[in-house]
């Protein structure tokens, strides 16, 4: 009896074994890159300046950089639901940063998130949208960054996840299941500027990362645009970052091509600043973009449908009702804290002060950014070089959660908005999350 | 640009952006509407476009071309500015007095929407900071204000 048991457990043991040497050698191998056998350490300026704007559109810097920090030196921690991460230094040091790594190892890591040794990075590196640079723009962020940034010698900083959730090897299952895997491919049937649009928009941009929703293990729920989610909208960070789709009231419906591409390069138009999250993305990125970019950004956008059902009736200015409403506590401090620069009409002054009436942030359900922005103010938009003129003040100290609630309230509900009231606790709850006195930052918590 | 200030036409130089207060402080040499924190909070700045108070801190020029603006300078033009600053000085509100331009133009502005204002309306409306702590004295003038003129 015991013989058979043992000669049953040995042939089950058998592919069992060979099953973890097959899970092993998965998690931890190094996957194919087109570059495998390529020596490319070419200093050629016009490769680095190619390479220098796509580390533009990629947005690399706002990560890895501390704000007054050496350019890509790393450092940058980011709250994960685990535990704190940080962003490592990737300058061409050869002891602390990437001065090691081939080309290949270089791809790697940006476009499938694997380190040379076959570590796995965490996905808060946006490797499922970078998947889709192509080859010749690889090439080029390599060459900018082997040749065109500065080594710094900083190292890098431990994560604080305790053991075994630093575990990094199952990473490389989530990849199998959410990231993507091949490069932006043209589609047929889309000119020129759409398809450019749709590979920025996709992969450097990775405009997903923040505008998705993500699904139960933080996958962005579409990585392009054959996924109705894709791009509809997602509370990520204490901020709600609306839908790009031409959803009319949380989206870019009522918004013009030109609009578009206005806001990505100076920051502002006629329906709204940057503010929250996207304010580093201005800053940093979307503004050098180049104007034929910009364009194709808006082209692409602009073809992505709405969703009625998810955004409602679309919405329209209403003067009759707001009368009313002003005669409340919520509208008398609108008028003395707000009116000034948003306009007793809500309809703000030109492109310096955005209106309310009809900002996405009185018109979402979620009303994450609404709460933010009155609590914690706008932060610097630099243009161009110049620093804003204007900027939204924090009402933290001023205001007390009840009174943002009813004020908010009262923005959600005049001039044809329907976002509707506020619950002080919400208030509560992100007064402590953003407090910049607190010990857990909300940068990158994926919910 | 050209600009209607306390009754008169001014042609200014000034990119589109700029503050409002800028212009009539350094431009038009205006003083007696004060810089305080220049973020809308304090309400030294305040002016009024059109009978509104503005914080003219945070009210980029561009956006007054067309529209009366009136600063302190030209309150006491005004039958409710007069009443206001003249009860200013009955109650002796002004201490080191910075605040009290814009403290006059709010004053104002209420007055000339709701000439009987009740303490409720007062206190939403007169939110200007004062370093001095004048409060007590603004209300008191302001209650007085809000009886209507005397016979």
């Amino acid at each position: 009896m015991t013989h058979r048991f043992a000669r049953t457990a040995g042939w089950l043991a058998l592919p069992c074994l060979v099953a973890a040497g097959l899970l092993a050698w998965y998690v931890t191998r190094e996957p194919a890159s087109p570059f495998a056998d390529v020596q490319a350490t070419t200093a050629d300026p016009a490769l680095i300046s190619r390479g220098e704007y796509v580390a533009r559109l990629s947005d690399c810097v706002a990560c890895h950089s501390l704000p007054d920090g050496k350019p890509f030196a790393g450092g940058l921690e980011m709250a994960t639901p685990l535990g704190a991460i940080h962003a490592t230094n990737i300058t061409p040091d050869r002891n602390t940063g990437i001065g090691g790594y081939s080309l290949a190892d270089f791809d790697r890591a940006v476009r499938q998130g694997v380190a040379p040794g076959g570590r796995r990075l965490y996905p808060a590196m946006p490797y499922p949208s970078y998947a889709k640079l192509s080859d010749d723009d690889v090439k080029a962020l390599y060459a900018f960054f082997m040749h065109g940034v500065q080594p710094v010698q900083q190292a890098n900083l431990a994560s604080d996840i305790p053991w075994p959730l630093n575990w990094r090897w199952p990473i490389a299952m989530w990849n199998g299941l959410f990231a993507a895997t091949a490069p932006y491919a043209d589609q047929a049937g889309q000119d020129a500027q759409w398809n450019r649009g749709a590979y920025i928009v996709q992969g450097p941009g990775h405009c997903g990362s923040c505008h998705t929703p993500r699904g139960l293990a933080f996958n962005e729920k579409a990585l392009d645009d054959s996924g109705k989610p894709f791009l509809a909208g997602a509370l990520l960070d204490g901020w709600y970052a609306p839908s790009l789709r031409a959803d009319p009231n949380t989206g870019l419906g009522r918004w013009s091509e030109a609009e578009i591409a206005q806001f990505l390069k100076t920051g502002r138009n006629r329906h709204a600043v940057v503010f929250g999250s996207m304010t580093e993305a201005f800053n940093n990125s979307t503004q050098f973009m180049s104007d034929d970019d910009l364009a194709a950004i808006a082209r692409y956008l602009k073809s992505l449908p709405g969703d009625p059902q998810r955004d409602g009736a679309p919405w329209q200015y209403q003067a009759e009702t707001t009368a009313a409403l002003l005669d409340s506590p919520g509208g008398h401090t609108y008028v003395t804290r707000c009116a000034s620069c948003h306009g007793l009409d809500g309809k703000g002054q030109a492109e310096w002060m955005p209106p309310l009436a009809g900002a996405t942030s009185a018109l979402a359900k979620e009303d994450a950014s609404a709460i933010n922005i009155t609590l914690n103010g706008s932060q610097r938009v630099v243009t161009a070089g110049l620093p804003d003129a204007y900027r939204m003040p924090a009402f933290r100290e001023q205001l007390s959660d009840q009174e943002i609630a009813d004020v908010l309230g009262f923005v959600r509900s005049a001039w044809g908005n329907h976002g509707g009231a506020v619950n002080p606790q919400a208030v509560g709850k992100l007064r402590g999350h953003t407090d910049p006195a607190s010990s857990s930052p909300i940068i990158l918590h994926m919910r | 640009m050209e600009l209607r200030i306390n009754q008169k036409t001014y042609q200014v130089e000034a990119d589109a952006d700029t503050p409002l207060l800028w212009v009539i402080r350094d431009d038009l040499g205006l003083t007696g509407t004060k810089y305080g924190c220049g973020l809308a909070q304090c309400g030294a700045c305040s002016v009024l476009v059109d009978g509104n108070v503005v914080r003219a801190c945070v009210t980029p020029v561009a956006g007054v071309v067309g529209r009366e603006v009136t600063t302190i300078e030209a309150i006491e033009a005004d039958a409710v500015g007069k009443r206001v600053v003249a009860a200013w000085v009955e109650h002796q509100v002004a201490q080191c007095g910075y605040c009290q331009s814009g403290q006059v133009m709010a004053a104002t502005a209420l007055l000339k929407h709701t000439p009987k204002p009740s303490d409720a309306q007062i206190e939403a409306a007169m939110v200007n900071l004062c370093r001095c702590g004048t409060y007590n004295a603004i209300h008191a003038a302001m209650h007085e204000l809000a009886q209507g003129e005397k016979a």
